[in-house]
């Protein structure tokens, strides 16, 4: 995966992990590698995963009761975890989008704002 | 943690390579060889270790579950180190038993509430008058009287002056200190008799005040606690009395400004004013008035309506009021005053001691923390957090305060104790200061608050240090060690400038005591007993019986082996306010009477001043003719001549002292003789005052203190001289006995309290700065024996070497005191008010404890600096 250069990867922070593994369940179920391709692959790779918050992520996301866990085959044949979402974690994600959209909202106005009307 | 974490956990090892496994499978299917695709996927994945951490952690309370081994821990490594762990506790428990010594007296003194009904209410109510400033000046009757009728701002007004009588009856004679009420003082105050109904409202009636209540202590020593006493009589002055009640034990009344006795009260009885306090108003002043506030009313308002009245009865009657006002002071300030302002200084004195051992056992941590690099960055590399290497070492230093505080609130026990031990005893009733709970707790905040102080830094240092560089560098000249190296310098600093502002302090305390110790008390206290005679009224009722018995007594005692010479005063000096009036000076301008010279009065037996030591300075002493007869005579001080009769020549000047009860012997004068020297009446630092004698014929009191001046130690005469006294009088007691330099070392207390305190605290500081910067040179010694040998080999000679050391001590020690002389320049200016005949910014105090610390740490880097130059420059090369 060294498609695009080092420099244009950004890690992510801790709770916009949390939203884009909810997001990345809303398709169904996947292990934890599976998740982290996916976020990869539709951010372009532009956003890695540090996979080393992944699991701690994912447990707190089981603690919290936003997603569930159970065992299932992955696709090279071996037993794995494989996680989905609960109905609380769709209603969580759909709250969490909706801050992350004003947060993104109001710092892109500040970033970039808009030219005054003449 | 819950079931289901506990199976997640156990999976996740399994997971955590099954999704390696994935990752290395794409790889080699994106065309990698399958031994890159593995190291890769490894590369990306960052610490597995790590990662099972943090999982186990959302699961877990963490810090509950990893308490218990982080305290093992800590404890094993304190064990591992016994020198250190002794050297950080000891130091600790110093700091924190002090400030809780210190804190308990503060507790008991200012916090808590004082032993009456809603005490934030009562306030004292006292005369000042502003031509001759006294802001705690005791209360006339006919005003008292007058105040009560006018003022709407109390709720309830009581007054109290006390004396000394005689109580007889089972058991010896005994001369008891009595406080004359208002029969609602009790009330007023809110307590509740022990026993007993108390005083009533008809008690304050004429006819029907020959009832007293006892206070706790005298009830249990004189009447073994009679639970019956109520009703029954005791003897006054030979006049029966009703007991009707009995006080509790924790109940006090002693305002030590307006007693006249100096003394605690065992007992107090109502006091009904003749008919003639109330119409004719040239009465003294004498008596302490208590007054509750009215619900609402702020002691302001009460202090400007009592500003009213006051003006408006100098108009009234000018030549008894004219300049005298009203003065309100809150009790609180009234009972602490005397004391708060020592108590804050010494509670500022030992936080900085606190703060001076917890920046040694923080510079203690950090040299540690140097020799721990390693096993930090092997524990961080391992996948320990951050977060979780500081919390090791919190918890590490938590035990250290933990242990110190619990040892440290041990000492604080055996402290109060010796601080009550010294604490000058007339000053407070200190024997209520005990450890409660609100000492307690301040000993565990002090405790948390001194291990956060110590233990942030080296924990934060720690943690933030970058594992590569130490891993590489094996700990040496790593920039964490310069950054650790750096923050022990700053500790030294700022340790040495807060010991130099302590050693200030109590340098400028010492020399203020060596100058009030200077001071001339103007008569020699050596070998000078005293002791006080009460005459009763019921068998000395007449002035020629007073005179006969203590010319009796006198001449009795002067024939006692080892007594040099005896005589007698009524209020000797040392021993509180005594008696003072207004002098009509005839030669001079006449003035109305409350402008009128205020002096005072003391009267004296034969051959007073010979025996006392006092000078004759001009003129002549009472003859023995004048002793034994009224004949208007009177002698002055040096006090009163300077101020009163400044240009004129004192002797044959007559003066009208206003001191006898009856009108027409009042307005005689009286000649004056001679002039004496001036004695210290309240205490060496305070100025004599104009004072007036008259020989013991020319005003007769039954109360006197005879003053014995023996050739050897005058208690051992104690008992020779009781028998003479019983010999005369079986039923007299002897009060107040004690020797002229027992009450000299008692007037001296409070400052020599305040003293010593501050001097061992600043001790202890510069004992702890000392430590402070001999443990940095010498650990940067050891740090840079590798250098030294270089430069040894390199033919550096030994006294480079050692003035390289001492060089660092140096500017480091310079460092210190130039920020210390500042902070202490500020700082002194608190301490201006317990100072005498020394200004806050002495220089010579100044330069004295900066040069005393200069040479303390640089002896303490001397040490190490010789070690220096001892170091054999083969060892050192091969030292690594």
């Amino acid at each position: 995966m060294s498609t695009k250069e080092q420099k244009q990867r950004i890690e992510l922070l801790q709770g916009t992990l949390d939203l884009l593994i909810l997001r990345t369940l809303l398709w169904g179920a996947a292990h934890g590698h599976a998740i982290t391709k996916a976020i990869e692959f539709n951010s372009d790779d532009v956003l890695q995963v540090e996979q080393g918050s992944l699991y701690p992520a994912l447990h707190r996301l089981i603690k919290r009761g936003w997603i569930s866990v159970e065992d299932g085959i992955s696709e090279n044949n071996r037993r794995a975890k494989f996680y989905s979402l609960t109905r609380k974690g769709r209603r969580q994600l759909s709250v969490e989008t909706g801050k992350w959209d004003r947060l993104a909202g109001a710092i892109a106005r500040i970033l970039r704002p808009k030219p005054e009307p003449e | 943690m819950n079931k289901r974490g506990k199976r997640l956990l156990q999976e996740l090892d399994r997971e955590i390579r099954e999704h390696i496994e994935l990752a290395t499978q794409d790889n080699i299917d994106r065309g990698m060889t399958p031994e890159e695709a593995r190291h890769e996927a490894f590369r990306k994945f960052g610490n597995v270790t790590r990662a099972k951490e943090d999982a186990r952690e959302v699961w877990s309370l963490v810090w509950l579950e990893q308490l218990l081994p982080d305290v093992q821990l800590g404890l094993r490594q304190l064990r591992k180190n016994p020198g250190f762990a002794a050297v950080a506790i000891l130091t600790l428990a110093l700091g924190i038993g002090a400030n809780t010594a210190i804190f308990s007296v503060i507790n008991s003194v200012f916090l808590r509430p004082l032993p009456y009904h809603d005490p934030d209410n009562l306030v004292m109510v006292w005369e000042n008058n502003s031509e001759y400033p006294n802001p705690h000046n005791t209360v006339s009757p006919p005003n008292f009287i007058d105040w009560q009728r006018r003022n709407t701002v109390f709720s309830s007004m009581s007054f109290i002056f006390d004396e000394r009588d005689n109580l007889t009856g089972n058991g010896d004679p005994k001369e008891v200190v009595i406080q004359n009420v208002s029969a609602n003082f009790f009330s007023l105050l809110g307590v509740n008799l022990l026993l007993g109904p108390g005083f009533t409202t008809e008690n304050g009636q004429s006819g029907h005040d020959n009832v007293v209540v006892l206070s706790y202590g005298l009830w249990k020593q004189r009447y073994t606690g009679d639970p019956a006493i109520v009703g029954k009589f005791i003897v006054l002055n030979g006049h029966p009395q009703t007991v009707v009640g009995v006080a509790p034990q924790s109940f006090q009344w002693f305002i030590k400004d307006g007693s006249l006795t100096g003394a605690r009260p065992q007992l107090w009885s109502p006091f009904v004013f003749p008919q003639a306090f109330q119409q004719h108003k040239q009465i003294g002043r004498f008596m302490t008035v208590v007054a509750r506030l009215k619900p609402g009313v702020a002691p302001s308002q009460a202090q400007a309506e009592m500003r009213t009245i006051a003006a408006r009865l100098e108009q009234e009657d000018p030549d008894f009021d004219g300049h005298w006002g009203v003065n309100i002071v809150s009790l609180r300030d009234q009972i602490c005053g005397d004391l708060r302002h020592a108590l804050l200084v010494l509670f500022g004195a030992v936080a900085f001691v606190l703060l001076i051992a917890c920046a040694n056992v923080s510079s203690l941590l950090l040299a540690r923390a140097g020799s721990r690099e390693r096993e930090m960055a092997i524990r961080t590399a391992m996948g320990a957090s951050r977060w979780r290497i500081a919390r090791q070492l919190l918890m590490e230093t938590l035990l250290l305060a933990l242990i110190g505080g619990g040892i440290g609130v041990a000492l604080a026990v055996w402290g109060t104790n010796a601080l009550l031990a010294a604490s000058p005893r007339n000053l407070l009733d200190l024997r209520t200061v005990s450890l409660d709970l609100r000492v307690l707790l301040f000993a565990v905040a002090a405790t948390l608050v001194a291990g956060l102080l110590f233990g942030f830094l080296p924990s934060y240092l720690s943690a933030h240090s970058r594992i590569s560089e130490t891993l590489k560098e094996r700990g040496r000249g790593s920039s964490s060690a310069s950054r650790r190296a750096l923050a022990r310098k700053a500790f030294v600093v700022a340790q040495l400038s807060l010991a130099l502002v302590l050693l200030t302090g109590s340098g400028l305390l010492i020399r203020s005591f060596v100058r009030l110790i200077g001071v001339d008390p103007g008569f020699d206290t050596g070998h000078l007993l005293t002791f006080k005679i009460t005459l009763p009224q019921s068998r000395y009722g007449t002035d020629q019986s007073c005179i006969t018995f203590f010319q009796q007594l006198l001449s009795r005692i002067s024939t006692v082996p080892g007594v040099r010479s005896a005589s007698m005063e009524s209020f000797p000096p040392l021993t509180g306010l005594g008696a003072a009036t207004s002098v009509h000076l005839l030669g001079l301008p006449s003035l109305t009477p409350s402008d009128l010279p205020v002096a005072n009065v003391r009267v004296v037996g034969p051959d007073y001043f010979a025996a006392m030591g006092i000078p004759l300075r001009v003129g002549r002493l009472f003859s023995a003719q004048e002793l034994t007869e009224e004949k208007h005579v009177t002698i002055i001080n040096q006090a009163f001549a300077t101020k009163y009769l400044q240009g004129t020549n004192p002797l044959g000047q007559k003066a009208v002292i206003y001191m006898k009860s009856d009108a027409e012997s009042e307005s005689q004068p009286s000649e004056i003789i001679g002039v004496v020297g001036d004695v210290h009446q309240l205490g060496l630092d305070t100025a004599p005052e104009p004072t007036v004698y008259w020989p013991h014929s020319e005003l007769v009191m039954s109360g006197m203190t005879i003053l014995v001046r023996t050739s050897s130690d005058p208690l051992a005469l104690l008992a020779t001289i009781r028998f003479q006294v019983q010999q005369l009088d079986p039923e007299l007691p002897m009060a107040a006995v004690a020797t002229m330099d027992q009450l000299l070392a008692e007037s001296l207390s409070r400052s020599r309290f305040t003293m010593l305190l501050l001097g061992i605290f600043a001790v202890v500081a510069v004992v702890l700065a000392a430590i402070g910067i001999y443990g940095l040179i010498a650990y940067s010694i050891t740090q840079r024996t590798h250098e030294l040998g270089i430069r040894i080999a390199l033919g550096a000679q030994r006294r480079d070497v050692f003035r390289l050391v001492l060089v660092q001590g140096t500017r480091l020690t310079f460092l210190g005191l130039a920020i210390g002389m500042l902070a202490a320049l500020a700082l002194s200016r608190l301490l201006r008010t317990l100072l005498y005949g020394v200004s806050a910014t002495d220089p010579i105090t100044f330069a004295g404890v900066a040069g005393l610390l200069g040479v303390v740490a640089l002896l303490a880097c001397f040490i190490p600096a010789r070690r220096a130059t001892r170091v054999d420059p083969m060892v050192a090369l091969r030292y690594e």
